[in-house]
C-alpha cells in the first residue's frame, strides 16, 4: 500500500479551508501551519500576477509531499523521521532531537519547528484557561512511536501525517473531507482501481520539483484554464 | 494497514479509532479504503466524546451544517456535517466556520455583563452582575420611553434567517414595548432595489445546485470564489460541464480567473453594458416576443403626455374589471382595438402589438397619444450604441456584440448580480437593466435560468408571526439610514417624533460596520443617543461604545432554527456546549428584560422553561402553523439533519417564479412576512415591470432602466470639489477571512493575512504615489480616514482603493473604515415603504477618496 493524494488545481478555489481544518484537527499551535495554499507568482494570496491583458491567478496547496525518496528521512541522524508500511512519512516526537536537518533538507518547506512550548504559544493568544483544541488524544504507531500528541514537546519538528488519527481507520484526512470544492482525492496508489490511480491514468498530472528525484506521493492536476 | 499491528494502549486505541469514526462518520464520504479492505474497529465510544450536528450561522448566507466534536464540554474541532441529501452540496463549510473555537474560547469572549458608568468609547466598562445590568437597562429604557415615546428606542438585530427563534424573541419584546425595528436587509445594503421595482418581490435566487443546469452564466460584479465559499465549486463544475462563464468586473478577481472570459468594465457601468446588450437583442430580433407579451409590462400602453401608464378606467369604452383588487390596476394593450388588461390574467392575444403608437380617446373626451412600453424601451435604447457603451464602460464594440449574440443563443441564461455591485447609488438602475437580459430572452422560471442576487440571510421562509409579533400588536419599522441621516421630506416610513434616542443592538457591530461618517460615535458622544445596550458573545467595538453590554452566546451554545435564501434547507442549531462563562441566549435576555419592563410581559416568553426547552417548544409550534413550506416537517426530523423546504417546483427545487411562468400566475409571488397587497402594489400590472410610472421615477428620468454614471447625484452633488479632490473610488469588498466583522479577531484568520488590514491598488496608481507593496497607506476624504497596508495587484482597476471590509477599529488605529462612507438615500427607494422590501438601501461603494503613502505628503 502506498497512500497518496491528488489535488485538482482546476477545482481548487484557493479558500484555505484545508489549511484551517488541518490546523485545528491536528492541534497546530499559533504560527505553525502544516498545510498552506499559495497563489503562485504573487506575494500575496489571491492577488493577480502578470501584465494587463495577460493576468493570471491560480492556487497551489502545499503540505508534506510524502516523498517515496524523502530527503528529510535521509538526513535525520536519529531515525526519528521514517516511512511507515503505508508509505506515510512520519516523525517520532520522542526520538526527534531538534537538529532541524530535516527542515533544511525538505525542498518543499513544509516542516515546522516547535521553538517553544505550544501551551505557552496558546496562552499568548489568550484562549480560555485550560482550553485545548484539536484531536484530543496521543497516537502511537504499531511500534510504539509517538506520532501525534495534542501538545508537541518543545524542540521537535512536525508536519502533515496524512491525518494518521483518521486514515489509520480508513477515514479521510481532514483536508480532504473538508474541502468545499472536493479538490482533494486520497487513496492507495498501489490499488489500480482506487480513485487516485484512476485519475492519474486519465488526467495529466505533475508533482512538485520532480527533477529532484524525491518522488512525491502528492500529485497535482493542472488548472484547465491557465 | 492492519489494525492488529497498532501498539496502542487499549484506552488510546479506542479513543483513536472511535473518535475518528464518530467525527467523520457523518461525512457521507466513503473513506479511501475500498469496502473489501475495511478492517473491523472498536465501536465503544469514550465516555465524554460526542458529536453534535448543528448549523454555522454568521451573516454569510452559507448556513452550513457542521459536526462539533466535543470532549468534556470543550469544542475540540469542527468538520462539515456533509449530510445534505444531494451529494453536490457536501461538504458545506469554510475556513471561518471551521475555526469558530478561536472566537468561542478567544480573549475577546465576553464573560460577564458590563456597564458604562462614564463616557462610552472613552472610559472603561465596569463588570456587573446580570441583575445589575438588566435592572439598569430596563430602567434606562423605561425612562427614555416615558420621556420620548417608546418609538424613540431603535432595535438593530440583524437578519432573521440566521436564527428565527432568538431573533424572534427580540422582535417580540420590541413589538410589545412599541420600539422601532431597523431591518437589517436595507441597513446592510443587501436589498437589491431592482427586485421590488421590477418583479415586486423582496429578492429571489436560484439555489446553487441549479447553476449546474445553466449554459451561460453572466456574473456582474460578484466574487463568488471569495463570498460564497461553499457554493463556488458549482460555478467551476458548471463551466466544466460546458456552461460559458463570463465575469464582468473592474477587477481580475479569483472568480474572473476561473471564468471562460473576464470582461473588465469601469466601476458601476453595468447598466450601460446591459442596455447595450439589450439594444442588440431588440435590433437583431433576438428576443422572445411571446414571453415578453405574456409576462412583462412591455405591451402595455403609456401616455406620452404624462408618462403614466394608460389605465383601462380612463379609456373610452373600457373599464376596470370589477374583480381587480384595490392594490392592482387594469391597464391597456392594443391589437387593433384597445383591450383592458386584467392584472391577474397574464395571457394576451398573440396579435397584441409590442411596437407602435396610437391615439386613444379618453372618457374625458380628450384624445391622447400612447406608446407601448416596448416602443419606449426601444427608443430609449437608441443611445446605447456600441460606441456609447464603450465610452461609458470600456467594453469593446465587437466584444459587446459577440456577448449579446452568445447570450441570446444560449439557454438557460443565468445572470448573477453581485452585492458589491448593487451597493451603489444607482444599484437599482443597474439591476433593472440587467433584468432585461434574462427576461427579453425568456430565461425565467425554469431550471438554470433567471437573475439572482446572493447577499443577506434576510429570508423569512415561512410564517413566523406567531412568535415574532404578539397577537393583536403592530410593529414600528424605521430604515436605519434615517437614523444616520435624519428624516427626509419624501420618506414614507414614520419618523419618531423625538428621533431615535436609544439603541438595542444584537448580532451586529454597527460601530465598525455602520457608523457612516462616524455618525453613531458622534451621536453617542454628544448624548443624542442617550443609551445603547448591546448583546454579543464577544467584546466588539460596538460593545465598547455601549452603556450596557449583555453577554450572549455563540451558535454552538444555544437552540435555534436557521434558513437561508441560498439553499432551501431548514436546519437546527443544537447546543454542542453549555453556555460559557455567564453567557445567556438572547431569548433569556429578552425574557428577563420583559419582566422588568412590565411583569405581565414575562408570560410571552415561556417563563419557567430553560431557554433551550423554550426554543424547542417555539420551533414545534411554528412548524405546525408555518404554512405550506414547512408542512409535515417535525422537530425530530430536524434533529437528525437538514430538511428541504417544500415548494411548488418539482423536487422542491428553488427556482424563482416557477409558478408564475409555468402557470401564468400574476407577479409577484408572496415575499414573507409581507402580505400580497403590500408587495403587489409595487407591480400593479401583475407583470414584470420595466416601466415605472410613479412620480419620482418620471421626475428623475428613470421610468425605464437607464445608465447613470456614479457620483454625479451623490458625491459631486454633496461636494462639487470631490471631483478633483477625491479621484479614487473606495470599494469595500469581502475577503475570505471574515464574515463582515465576525472573525476580524480570529487569530488563525489573521495569521493567514499577515495580521493586518490591506488596501489593494493598481500598480500604475501605486507607482504614481511611490507606494510599494507592504507600505502603510492612508485612505481619506472629507468625512474620515483610515490606514492599511498596500498590496499592489495588477488585477485591480485604475483609480480604485479596494479595502477588505470587516476590520474592527482596533486594527485600524481606532478608526472605522466606514467613517469614509455616507448615508445617501436615493429618492426612488422612498416611493413605497415595506420594511426590508422597499426601503432605502445603503450604497457602501458610492464613496470617493484619495490615497497617499502614510506619513508622506499628498
Amino acid at each position: 500500500m502506498r497512500l497518496g493524494m491528488v489535488i485538482d488545481l482546476d477545482k481548487c478555489i484557493g479558500c484555505r479551508t484545508c489549511t484551517v481544518t488541518c490546523k485545528s484537527h491536528n492541534a497546530q499551535p499559533p504560527g505553525i501551519w502544516w498545510n498552506r495554499v499559495f497563489t503562485p507568482g504573487s506575494d500575496f494570496h489571491q492577488a493577480a500576477s502578470g501584465q494587463e491583458g495577460h493576468l493570471q491567478m491560480s492556487f497551489l496547496p502545499v503540505s508534506c509531499q510524502m516523498c517515496d525518496n524523502a530527503p528529510c528521512e535521509k538526513v535525520c541522524p536519529v531515525g526519528a523521521t521514517y516511512t511507515d508500511e503505508r508509505g506515510v512519512v512520519l516523525v517520532d516526537y520522542e526520538r526527534c532531537i531538534g537538529c532541524r536537518y530535516c527542515i533544511a533538507a525538505c525542498p518543499y518547506n513544509v516542516r515546522q519547528f516547535n521553538w517553544e512550548d505550544p501551551k505557552k504559544a496558546k496562552e499568548r493568544v489568550g484562549y480560555e484557561k485550560g482550553y485545548e483544541y484539536g484531536y484530543p488524544v496521543e497516537i502511537r504507531d504499531p511500534d510504539g512511536r509517538l506520532i501525534y500528541t495534542p501538545n508537541r514537546p518543545v524542540g521537535v519538528a512536525e508536519k502533515c501525517t496524512f491525518c494518521f488519527q483518521y486514515t489509520s481507520k480508513g477515514e479521510l484526512p481532514a483536508c480532504v473531507s473538508s474541502c468545499p470544492s472536493k479538490a482533494r482525492i486520497f487513496g492507495d496508489l498501489d490499488d489500480q482501481e482506487s480513485e487516485v490511480s484512476t485519475l492519474l491514468r486519465d488526467r495529466s498530472s505533475f508533482r512538485l520539483k520532480e527533477e529532484l528525484g524525491t518522488q512525491p506521493k502528492v500529485y497535482y492536476l493542472p488548472p484547465n484554464k491557465q | 494497514m492492519e489494525k492488529t499491528k497498532l501498539k496502542l494502549s487499549r484506552r488510546q486505541f479506542i479513543k483513536a479509532t472511535t473518535a475518528a469514526g464518530v467525527l467523520l462518520a457523518g461525512a457521507g464520504s466513503a473513506g479511501w479504503v475500498r469496502k473489501s479492505m475495511a478492517a473491523g474497529t472498536g465501536t465503544a465510544a469514550p465516555p465524554n466524546l460526542k458529536v453534535v450536528r448543528t448549523t454555522c450561522s454568521p451573516n454569510c448566507t452559507g448556513a452550513c451544517g457542521m459536526h462539533a466534536m466535543v470532549e468534556d464540554d470543550q469544542l475540540k474541532a469542527i468538520i462539515q456535517a456533509a449530510d445534505y441529501p444531494e451529494p453536490e452540496y457536501n461538504p458545506r463549510g469554510c475556513l471561518k466556520g471551521l475555526s469558530m473555537m478561536n472566537l468561542i474560547y478567544g480573549p475577546d469572549r465576553l464573560q460577564t455583563p458590563y456597564l458604562q458608568k462614564g463616557k462610552p468609547g472613552r472610559d472603561e466598562l465596569q463588570k456587573a452582575s446580570w441583575n445589575e445590568a438588566l435592572d439598569f437597562t430596563a430602567k434606562r429604557l423605561q425612562e427614555i420611553a416615558d420621556k420620548y415615546g417608546p418609538e424613540s428606542i431603535g432595535v438593530a438585530f440583524q437578519v432573521g434567517g440566521t436564527g428565527y427563534i432568538q431573533k424572534g424573541a427580540v422582535s417580540r419584546l420590541a413589538t410589545l414595548a412599541g420600539w422601532n425595528l431597523h431591518h437589517a436587509y436595507d441597513q446592510n445594503g443587501d436589498l437589491p432595489m431592482f427586485w421590488p421595482m421590477t418583479f415586486g418581490v423582496q429578492s429571489e435566487e436560484l439555489e446553487p445546485l441549479e447553476w449546474l443546469n445553466s449554459r451561460y452564466v453572466a456574473v456582474f460584479g460578484s466574487n463568488i470564489l471569495a463570498t460564497r465559499l461553499p457554493d463556488a465549486h458549482f460555478l467551476v463544475e458548471a463551466r466544466n460541464r460546458g456552461a460559458k462563464i463570463v465575469v464582468f468586473d473592474p477587477n481580475f478577481s479569483p472568480t474572473a480567473a476561473k471564468a471562460d472570459e473576464w470582461v473588465p468594465i469601469k466601476g458601476s457601468s453595468d447598466a450601460a453594458v446591459a442596455l447595450g446588450i439589450a439594444k442588440v437583442l431588440l435590433d437583431e430580433n433576438r428576443y422572445d416576443a411571446a414571453f415578453i407579451r405574456t409576462f412583462t409590462d412591455l405591451p402595455l400602453l403609456v401616455r406620452t403626455d404624462t408618462g403614466k401608464r394608460l389605465k383601462a378606467d380612463e379609456v373610452e369604452g373600457l373599464s376596470r374589471p370589477a374583480d381587480v383588487p384595490a392594490y392592482r390596476e387594469a391597464f391597456v394593450a392594443y391589437n387593433g382595438r384597445l383591450l383592458s388588461v386584467h392584472p391577474e390574467k397574464l395571457d394576451l392575444a398573440p396579435d397584441v402589438i409590442l411596437e407602435g403608437a396610437i391615439e386613444v380617446k379618453l372618457k374625458t373626451g380628450q384624445s391622447v397619444k400612447a406608446k407601448t412600453a416596448f416602443q419606449l424601451l426601444k427608443e430609449s435604447l437608441n443611445q446605447y450604441t456600441p460606441d456609447y457603451v464603450q465610452k461609458e464602460s470600456g467594453i469593446k464594440p465587437e466584444t459587446l456584440l459577440r456577448i449579446a449574440r452568445d447570450m441570446a443563443a444560449t439557454k438557460p441564461l443565468h445572470v448573477i448580480y453581485g452585492a458589491s455591485n448593487y451597493q451603489w447609488y444607482h444599484g437599482d438602475l443597474k439591476g433593472r437593466a440587467l433584468a432585461l437580459l434574462p427576461v427579453l430572452t425568456g430565461n425565467l422560471g425554469t431550471s438554470g435560468a433567471g437573475i439572482s442576487t446572493y447577499a443577506g440571510q434576510y429570508r423569512i421562509r415561512f410564517k413566523l408571526a406567531d412568535w415574532w409579533v404578539p397577537e393583536g400588536k403592530t410593529q414600528n419599522w424605521l430604515p436605519f439610514l434615517y437614523v444616520l441621516k435624519g428624516p427626509t421630506p419624501s420618506m414614507k416610513a414614520k419618523w419618531p417624533r423625538n428621533g431615535i434616542k436609544a439603541l438595542i443592538i444584537g448580532w451586529g457591530n454597527p460601530l465598525d460596520q455602520h457608523n457612516m461618517a462616524n455618525k453613531l460615535r458622534e451621536m453617542i458622544t454628544s448624548g443624542e443617543l442617550e443609551f445603547v445596550a448591546t448583546m454579543d458573545f464577544q467584546m466588539t467595538t460596538t460593545c465598547r461604545w455601549s452603556h450596557a453590554v449583555l453577554p450572549a452566546v455563540s451558535w454552538y451554545e444555544k437552540t435555534d432554527l436557521v434558513a437561508t435564501p441560498v439553499h432551501p434547507y431548514l436546519q437546527l442549531q443544537q447546543p454542542a456546549l453549555k453556555p460559557l462563562y455567564e453567557g445567556k441566549p438572547e431569548l433569556w435576555i429578552m425574557r428577563e428584560l420583559a419582566k422588568r419592563l412590565n411583569p405581565a410581559w414575562e408570560s410571552y416568553f415561556y417563563p419557567g422553561l430553560e431557554p433551550d426547552a423554550a426554543a424547542e417548544k417555539i420551533i414545534e409550534h411554528l412548524l405546525k402553523v408555518g404554512g405550506p413550506p414547512v408542512a409535515g416537517i417535525t422537530l425530530e426530523q430536524l434533529k437528525q439533519g437538514p430538511v428541504r423546504l417544500k415548494s411548488e417546483v418539482p423536487g422542491n427545487r428553488q427556482i424563482p417564479f416557477y409558478d408564475q411562468i409555468r402557470n401564468k400566475k400574476p407577479f409577484p409571488p408572496v415575499s414573507l412576512p409581507a402580505k400580497i397587497e403590500q408587495t403587489a402594489q409595487f407591480v400593479k400590472s401583475g407583470r414584470i415591470e420595466f416601466y415605472k410610472d410613479e412620480a419620482i421615477f418620471l421626475q428623475l428620468g428613470e421610468a425605464l432602466p437607464v445608465h447613470k454614471p456614479p457620483f454625479e447625484e451623490s458625491e459631486y452633488a454633496l461636494n462639487p470639489k470631490a471631483r478633483e479632490a477625491y479621484p479614487f473610488t473606495f470599494v469595500t469588498r469581502n475577503a475570505i477571512y471574515r464574515v463582515h466583522s465576525t472573525h476580524s479577531n480570529n487569530v488563525w484568520m489573521n495569521e493567514l493575512q499577515d495580521g493586518k488590514p490591506h488596501v489593494w491598488l493598481n500598480p500604475q496608481d501605486a507607482a504614481g504615489k511611490s507606494i510599494h507593496q507592504g507600505d502603510e497607506v492612508e485612505v481619506y476624504n472629507d468625512r474620515g480616514r483610515m490606514t492599511a497596508f498596500a498590496i499592489i495587484d495588477p488585477g485591480v482597476g485604475r483609480n480604485v482603493a479596494v479595502f477588505e471590509e470587516g476590520w474592527w477599529a482596533r486594527y485600524l488605529q481606532g478608526a472605522s473604515y466606514n467613517s469614509l462612507t455616507y448615508p445617501f438615500i436615493k429618492p426612488t427607494h422612498e416611493a413605497y415603504f415595506v420594511p426590508g422590501m422597499w426601503a432605502p438601501n445603503t450604497a457602501w461603494n458610492e464613496c470617493l477618496c484619495a490615497v497617499r503613502k502614510a506619513g508622506g505628503i499628498a
